[in-house]
This record gives structure tokens, sequence and C-alpha cells, in this order.
């Protein structure tokens, strides 16, 4: 069977500069897909070129078993591909329902519309409470919220994050990653990208582990995490602080 | 000096009219393709024109040249767009490319206009008869303007807070990647805008020309208070634009009457907004952007 997502052999970067050099990654239905390494290794430009943000010099993405290479960013959303950047993931100048409506733009119907903004309500809270008022005024957290909702508004079936953790403090970093493991029992399929290793690979099924823009290692989350060397070498932990 | 403050007043509310439907083109094609387009002051030119080939030439009246008018320009626009500025932007153009490539166009368009309907000034034939509304005078013209500029903050702003379309402008000017990433056609959002601010910019140039003169520097003569009200307003901002074409509408003609006070010529008044321009970009380059928050 096709795995959901297949990016093959990415070569892509900014300008003339390449920065990330056949990259293969597969994301099957329903699982959580952590990539991580250090900073600069690349991570964020893989995740923009698969969503056609960034130039793709070679490679091939394809989605449910069809080719996708080259498709406008906004038309991928409508194939049922989410992303979450990792700044300016929300627009400030919108309430955080109307954020919520954006991200719907390609949803026909009102009441469709209507009954994912009540589930994204019931899924956040914390959102429900503010609908009116505007996104900009919200903490980092809430944010984040609304930014993960926004994308799920598409009723995507699988969603990009990056480092959705990242500026987070740990109590809104904690409650982030439960309502993604939430969102995955609904069958969403995730590729985190992120600083935060010891906290996405507590999530993830697989994980790819980037170093200057090519795959150092992939692999099963756990014994990915496991491995001591994977630890020193990529992963930037100290053993001791892990066994903590 | 025996000064008429109700009709100050009132001309500050024409003036303020004239300059929102003249600049909430250029400030939302200015938010969204991130340049300032110098040739907006000849789709200003082009509304005079059409609206006095249409109305006067064509003997058509003024309701029929104001709807021919705005859709003709407005489609001009987005061809201007479509035709020279998108392909320059998706070449990698900067700022400074696509507004030079701005002023280069301004010039096609404003001496082709002169090829086709001469320099010499025309004027429309229809004479708008002036009447005392108590303290004040009157013409139908001015009321028209000013009706035509409330109408249009009140339908933009549904516009833009209630039909998807309006905040889909609001999200693609605040951050059109994410707009993307919500699935918003972004090109299709840019496109209606600049037909939308090309539109406006003829409909308030056919009422420029039916209060002065119609000729091919009908809309450069008022191109500096329109980029004024646009970086008052702050750029992008449609509400920041509604407050600043007043603010520069009541500045210009409380101005004038300290002009005539002085003893100084009344034609210095554009002066004011070029003075306030500059003083914003110092003090405020922002604008009133931070008062008017959901634009």
């Amino acid at each position: 069977m096709d795995p959901l997502l297949f990016a093959e052999d990415i070569h892509a970067g900014y300008g003339d500069i390449v920065i990330v050099h056949d990259v293969s990654l597969r994301v099957e239905p329903g699982e959580i897909v952590a990539v991580i390494g250090p900073n600069g290794s690349g991570k964020s430009t893989l995740l923009k070129s698969i969503l056609g943000f960034v130039k793709l010099f070679q490679g091939k993405v394809s989605y449910c078993g069809e080719e996708i290479t080259g498709v406008s960013s906004d038309r991928i959303v409508g194939l049922g591909i989410g992303y979450v950047p990792q700044v300016n993931n929300v627009f400030p100048n919108l309430t955080i329902s109307e954020n919520l409506d954006m991200g719907a733009y390609q949803v026909r119907g009102r009441a469709s519309v209507k009954a994912s903004m009540e589930e994204m309500f019931s899924l956040f809270p914390e959102l429900a409470l503010r609908k009116r008022s505007l996104a900009g005024n919200m903490s980092g957290g809430e944010r984040q919220m609304l930014a993960v909702a926004r994308a799920l508004m598409a009723r995507p079936r699988v969603i990009f994050l990056d480092e959705p953790l990242a500026s987070l403090s740990p109590k809104p970093a904690s409650i982030i990653l439960s309502k993604l493991q939430e969102i995955k029992q609904s069958g969403v399929a995730m590729v985190i990208v992120e600083q935060d290793v010891t906290r996405v690979l507590s999530v993830s099924q697989r994980a790819y582990v980037l170093v200057n823009g090519a795959i150092a290692m992939e692999g099963n989350a756990e014994s990915l995490f496991k491995e001591e060397s994977a630890k020193q070498r990529y992963l930037g932990l100290h053993a001791k602080a892990v066994d903590k | 000096m025996d000064v008429n403050w109700a009709q100050v007043l009132f001309n500050s509310a024409i003036t303020g009219s004239l300059y929102l439907l003249g600049a909430v083109g250029l400030t939302l094609t200015y938010g969204l393709s991130s340049f300032p387009n110098f040739a907006h002051a000849e789709f200003i030119t082009l509304g005079a024109f059409l609206g006095y080939t249409i109305g006067t030439q064509l003997g058509l009246g003024l309701p029929i040249a104001l709807v021919v008018t705005f859709f003709t320009a407005g489609l001009v626009g987005l061809l201007c767009y479509r035709g020279i500025f998108q392909p320059l932007a998706k070449r990698g153009a900067t700022i400074i490319h696509l507004m030079v490539a701005s002023i280069a166009l301004s010039f096609i368009l404003r001496y082709s206009m002169g090829a086709i309907w001469s320099w010499k000034p025309y004027y429309f034939a229809s004479s708008w008869a002036a009447f005392d509304v108590g303290p004040l005078r009157v013409t139908g013209l001015w009321l028209w303007l000013i009706a035509i500029a409330v109408g249009l903050a009140i339908v933009m702003h549904l516009g833009l807070v209630k039909t998807r379309m309006g905040k889909a402008i609001r999200a693609t000017s605040s951050n059109p990647d994410l707009a993307l990433a919500s699935g918003i056609n972004i090109n299709k959002v840019i496109l209606i805008t600049w037909f939308v601010g090309a539109g406006l910019a003829a409909v308030a140039g056919i009422f420029r020309g039916a209060d002065t003169q119609i000729w091919p520097l009908t809309g450069w003569d008022i191109i500096l208070p329109i980029f004024a009200v646009t970086i008052l307003g702050g750029i992008g901002n449609f509400y920041g634009a509604i407050a600043s074409a007043f603010i520069i509408g009541l500045a210009e003609n409380f101005g004038v009457v300290g002009l005539m006070a002085l003893g100084l010529s009344t034609s210095y008044r554009l002066g004011i907004s070029f003075v306030i321009l500059i003083i914003t970009l110092i003090v405020k380059p922002q604008g009133l952007a931070m008062f008017f928050r959901r634009a």
C-alpha cells in the first residue's frame, strides 16, 4: 500500500544554495514522525520544500499515491496537507474565529465550517472563551493552539508542524504536546520538526535525524532515543540528563 | 478676516472624501504587493478622462460614467498588475525595481492619455448649481462625492469583516505565506484588490476632474496628499486610511485659512500634506496603524 505521503530524494534550498541533500521521508496514516537534528541542519527547509514554499531542485513528492511535486502551497492545503509554521503562525489582525475561518478557506459550506469550528473550540476551550478577540493579543501558548487549530480547520490527513514547542515554557509545551496526541487519536498524521528532542520523541512513532541537510539516522523513535551514540552525536543529549 | 468655519469643515469633508477614494487602492495594493505604485496617479487621471468621455461627450450622465469608469479602470489596474508587476515580482524584483517600474508605467500611461485626449484641459459640461443649506454653500457634485465616500467606507468595512474574501484580503496583507498555508489563493486576492483599488481611484478622478479640470496631470496633481494619507494611515490599513484622509482634509482646509490670514498664496496647500507626510515618516513611520489593529 502507498504511504500517505512520500518525499523522495529531495534536494532543496534557497537561490542557488542547496541546503537539503537527497532526503527521503515517508509518513504513514495516523502516525507521528519526528524530524530532529542540530540547528541549521535543514529541518525547516525540508518541510517547506515538501509544502512548496522553498525551491525544490530535485526530487518527488507524492500524496496518497499521486505525485504532487510542484503543486502550489495553497492547493496542497486543499489536498489535505496542513502546515503550522514556527513563527508568525496566526493572523494577529484577525480575531480567533476569523483565523479559524481562514484555515477553512477551501472548505465549502458554512455548516461544515461551523461544525469544524465547534470541534476546535471543544479541543481548545481556551480559544472558545475569547473567540472575538484579536489573535495578536494572545499569549505564546494560546497562539500555538490557534495555529494548530487553524491548520486542522481544513480537515487535513497530515499536518507539518515546525517547532511547535519552541519559545514555550514547560507547562504550555506539555499542553500542546498532549493536544497533539489527542489529534493523532482522531487519525491525523503529523510530521513534527523539533529541537526539544526528549519531548518530541516521547510522542513519535518514527524519527529522522537530519545533520548538515542529509539524513544521519532514521528509525523507530523509541530505539533511537535509547541509542547512546545518537543521543550524544546528534541529539545533543547527555546520558545523565535523559536517565533522570 | 471673516471665516465661515462651518464651510471650512464641510470643505474638509469634501477633500477627505476625495482623498479616501483616491488612497484606498494605493494603501491596499501597497500592503499586499509591498511596493508603492506611482502609476496609481494615472488611474485617477484615467477616471477623469473616461468620466468626461462617457458623461459629457457621450452625454450619458454621472451615474453611468461612475459605473463604467469604475469597471474599465479596474480592468486596466488588474492588467497592469498581471502584465507588469506580477511577472517582475515572480522574477525576484525588489521594492525598488517595482517602484521604478511603476514610475515608468506612470509615464507611459500619462503620455498615452495625452496622445488620446490631448494635453489641453477639458471641463465637464454639466454644471453643478450651488445652493445654500444653512450657512453652507453646497453643490450636488460634492454631495455625491461625500455620499460615495461614506458608502465606500461602510461597504468596505462590511466586506473586510463579514465576507471571506475581505478576511482573506486582511489575512494576505498581514502574512502572505500563512495565507498560502491556509489555502488562500493569494494571487486572486491581490488581483481583486488591484481591480477595486484602480476602479476607486478612477472614481476619485471623475470628482477631481469635475471639480477642477481634466488633463493628463489630473491624478499627479493630488498624488502627494494621497501618499500622505497612505503613510499616515499605516500602509495597507483601510481604517487608518479613512481617519488620515479626513485628518489631511481638515489640515488642508484649516491650513488654507491660516495661509490666507498670513497673506500667503493658497497654492501652498499641497505643502501641508507634504509636511504631514515627512513628520509621520520621522516620528511614527507606521502611522495610525496602532489604533486600527483589525485592518
